[in-house]
């Protein structure tokens, strides 16, 4: 076949087209016992290196879409393994409030707090239980590690849940051994103490010491005796009006909180739940 | 034409087969990829007489039926059609114009598809129409586009001189 700048239709041009028409029609009607062995020779001789380049392109293409599909399942490991130790956590957290509930026996109704995303949601949280559950307004609110707070407003399904860190949040507390006796509030909602509680009321002359367990007192009936609320790290910075004022490290924070028991009514341990509650500093 | 410019030219061609067998899985769905091979023959009834057009329209077709057994001969058929008919209207319009050479290459690939569709009885009705107007000028315009790329960048190497429309 010459290749030719200037050309035009000659009548040699003119058969080799009949012929090359005359040939397909020939090839579209010849029987497939001569069409199959043709078809296979071509495919072995001429198109060979051709048809092996195209099937090494396919496969460079599916090692792609593996790689492609190694790699995502990869980053979903690696994900997973990220949320690994949040589950442990919360499994652990989970054991103890299982502990919790045999101890407490009646009277809790176990919840699980819908925690949002928004700044003041330590201060008050929703939790999954509500009127039709048995909660009332003002029944505590507690984990494992201790007091978060008490029940604020109820609805049929859930309840809102005003946390000791809310500023218009106060209870009864003593030391431990009963020695001194006091209110316990929120330190503050601005400064670096904003996680802080504080222990007011202490009389001038009664000094407690620092990592001194705090528990509710069950002054007012609303929370139980016994129910740890916090260390003791150290005096308030107002030591005015012959009174004491020491800040506490809060036994529970809300924020780390995901499932909580609401207490509902008589328990065990008549009135005095401390043996109920785990040690201070072995709550997850 | 020097003696190198017709290697070139053949060099160019080798390309576009290589790409057909090699690229053209890649480029998206097999109905509306750019057909290579087609291009190359296309490229070579540029420059080529009608007879030569059409017998390498046969050889291309029968090599594409040898990968398609099912339709056996109709592609020989399509492509030597194609071949002689766009080397014919290369001399008629006497025109190196990139547009002309557009046309050439979607209309060949549109008419090639027409052609195959018809003789090899595989496609009827609904399937007929749609692969007729729709993935049969997709492909034509996807087939035109580089063949025009390609004209643009190799065209001195094909010794093809553009003059206005």
């Amino acid at each position: 076949m010459t290749i030719e700048a200037e050309r035009y239709g000659s009548r040699a041009d003119t058969l080799v087209f009949l012929g090359c028409l005359v040939l397909s029609v020939v090839a579209m009607t010849v029987p497939d016992s001569i069409r199959r062995p043709f078809s296979q020779a071509l495919r072995q001789t001429i198109l060979a290196p051709l048809l092996a380049l195209q099937e090494e392109t396919a496969t460079l293409k599916t090692s792609r879409a593996h790689v492609d599909e190694i790699t995502a399942q990869r980053d979903s490991a690696m994900l997973a393994a990220t949320f690994l130790p949040e589950l442990r956590s919360e499994n652990a957290r989970l054991r103890s409030l299982l502990g919790l509930g045999q101890r407490l026996a009646t009277g809790y109704i176990p919840a699980e707090v819908l925690h949002e995303s928004g700044p003041t949601d330590p201060l008050t949280f929703l939790v999954s239980a509500g009127r039709r559950d048995g909660v009332k307004t003002l029944d505590p609110v507690v984990s494992p590690g201790g007091l978060v707070g008490v029940v604020s407003a109820v609805d049929e399904q859930t309840s809102v849940v005003a946390t000791w860190a809310h500023p218009e949040f106060r209870a009864a507390a003593m030391a431990l051994d009963g020695s001194v006796y006091g209110i316990v509030a929120p330190h503050g909602t601005e400064g670096p103490g904003i996680w802080l509680l504080e222990l007011q009321g202490i009389p001038y002359r009664s000094v407690v010491p620092e990592s001194t367990l705090i528990v509710s007192s069950g002054l007012g009936g609303v929370i139980p005796r016994g129910i740890p609320i916090g260390t003791v790290i150290g005096p308030g910075a107002d030591n005015e009006h012959w009174e004491r004022t020491y800040l506490l490290r809060p036994a529970v924070h809300p924020a780390a909180v995901t499932h909580v028991m609401i207490l509902t009514g008589t328990t065990k341990g008549n009135g005095n739940l401390r043996d109920l509650f785990q040690d201070e500093g072995k709550s997850p | 034409m020097r003696r190198t410019d017709k290697y070139r030219f053949w060099f160019v061609l080798a390309g576009l087969v290589l790409l057909h067998f090699s690229v053209r899985s890649r480029l998206g769905d097999d109905r509306i990829a750019p057909d290579f091979l087609l291009l190359a023959l296309l490229m070579y009834t540029i420059r080529a007489a009608p007879g030569p057009s059409a017998g390498a329209g046969f050889i291309v077709g029968i090599i594409r039926d040898a990968l398609t057994p099912a339709s056996f001969g109709a592609s020989a058929l399509a492509h030597t059609l194609v071949g002689y008919i766009s080397s014919w209207s290369k001399a008629v319009f006497f025109a190196e114009n990139l547009f002309v050479n557009g046309c050439i290459f979607f209309g060949g690939t549109w008419i090639r598809n027409l052609v195959v569709s018809l003789a090899s009885g595989e496609l009827k009705g609904q399937t007929l129409v749609w692969e007729l107007l729709v993935w049969s000028p997709l492909q034509s315009l996807m087939t035109a586009l580089v063949g025009v790329l390609v004209l643009i960048v190799l065209g001195r190497w094909l010794s093809v001189r553009f003059t206005d429309a």
